[in-house]
């Protein structure tokens, strides 16, 4: 454990971060959400620090990423919010903030095509469906007290229990990340990268024309199995001129230094080459779910029609007069 | 000492500016832990529910960190069926607080205990 963090620095800043979130839960009288959120700062802000040190002790030529540190300070400093703004629209919307630096994360993960779906399916569907149910469900405020807040926000069931509970688990989590869990298997859990440019045989010929490397007559010879004769570990492509149905004068280049695979392609390649099914079982899910909504939220609203003549009244009361 | 030491304190395979897998593991934990907090203490249905999507979040950040540590874009993967799963939760449980609204004029998670049927 040491060799990643000190303990010391890691329990203490979890006791630390726990007493904040504790001390910021809603509760009946005054609780005090900014020195609660000071103090769950300092705790996730020495944890990495830590982390940092100890990283920089190894690589001492790399600078730190300051983005990380920001994206991570907005994403839970928001989710701290969520859970104790006593409002819930005003939760729906820190959520959105959590989203959002979840995907600078993902960006900063090399994770591009994840970070855009995150924001437009997350942030776009589903936290517009909460405002919307929000708005639904809530009681109109009564005219002589517009500012009102319903009981069952005003106070958080058991803060302080939960609060330990919570990091209690924090501590177990983190204990595994930096001193292991032992019996886990050493190899077979990497699998090699899919040879996925000989499978873009037109981009690797667009790069090798733009990098003039092969003759406009030339093209990439393309192999029995239908794919490309590309090797990437070699960066080489193999390239000749067709002729009546096989190619003349064929000879291996090498590929362009900035031709690479991008975040989009391998990630369509591992979706539908290697797990074809993913989609269809994604569909099915949300069909189950379309129709489930719908099944449980249709109920007629049961007006007799007198009651309908009494609310009409009041709207055709003008035209009468 | 075991595997799993070696992995989260060695860096990312391309340059990652100095951060360990252990950084990402430690931010999804808490975030994961802020969830479970507020799914144990809000007694509004609504916000329960949205701590469960901040869940279901921490569970994405620590697969898309994986992923990169990897180099394998599995773990992209299963973060999109992590959003479906996410979005069809949002359905069904919206679904329901509506209903249980439409009957109890009420948010709060107390109002499920009476509600059977």
């Amino acid at each position: 454990m040491g060799e990643i963090i000190h303990p010391f620095l890691l329990y203490a800043g979890i006791a630390v971060g726990g007493i904040g979130v504790a001390a910021s839960l809603p509760r009946r009288r005054v609780s005090p959400q900014l020195l609660g959120g000071l103090l769950g700062a300092i705790g996730l802000g020495m944890v990495l620090l830590g982390f940092t040190l100890r990283a920089a002790d190894r690589t001492p030529d790399q600078m730190p990423s300051i983005y990380f540190y920001v994206f991570a300070l907005i994403a839970l400093g928001a989710g701290l919010r969520v859970i104790t703004n006593r409002r819930p629209v005003y939760a729906a919307l820190y959520f959105i903030l959590t989203i959002l630096a979840s995907a600078g994360m993902y960006i900063l993960l090399s994770a591009t095509f994840m970070a855009f779906a995150l924001i437009i399916v997350y942030a776009g569907a589903i936290l517009i469906t909460y405002l919307f149910v929000i708005m639904l469900a809530t009681q109109a405020p009564s005219e002589e007290e517009t500012d009102s807040l319903t009981p069952y926000d005003a106070e958080a069931r058991e803060p302080f229990f939960a609060a330990a509970t919570g990091f209690a688990l924090l501590a177990v989590l983190s204990t595994m990340v930096v001193s292991g869990v032992r019996g886990l298997p050493r190899d077979g859990i990497a699998t090699p990268p899919a040879n996925e440019l000989a499978s873009l045989p037109r981009r690797v010929e667009r790069a090798l024309r733009a990098a003039g490397t092969i003759e406009p007559e030339e093209q990439l010879v393309i192999g029995s199995s239908g794919l490309a004769l590309v090797d990437a570990q070699a960066r080489t492509a193999r390239v000749g001129i067709p002729a009546d149905g096989s190619f003349t004068s064929i000879r291996d280049v090498g590929l362009p230094e900035d031709l690479a695979v991008r975040n989009v392609e391998s990630l369509a390649f591992d979706f539908l080459n290697r797990h074809p099914g993913t989609i269809e079982i994604a569909g099915v899910i949300l069909l189950m779910a379309m129709l489930g909504a719908v099944v449980l939220s249709r109920r007629q609203v049961e007006l007799d029609e007198e009651l309908k003549r009494q609310q009409a009244r009041p709207l055709g009361s003008e035209e009468m007069a | 000492m075991s595997e799993l030491v070696l992995l989260a304190q060695s860096g990312f395979p391309a340059p990652m500016g100095g951060l360990t897998l252990a950084h990402y593991l430690f931010v999804s934990a808490a975030m994961f832990v802020l969830g479970v907090i507020g799914f144990l203490t809000r007694r509004n249905l609504i916000i329960m529910f949205l701590c469960t999507e901040m869940m279901f979040q921490a569970a994405g950040l620590a697969l898309i960190a994986f992923s990169r540590f990897w180099l394998n874009q599995t773990g992209q993967t299963f973060v999109i069926f992590v959003i479906t799963i996410a979005a069809a939760e949002a359905a069904l449980a919206l679904a329901l607080v509506v209903l249980l609204f439409r009957k109890r004029e009420s948010l709060s998670a107390d109002e499920w205990s009476e509600m059977s049927g």
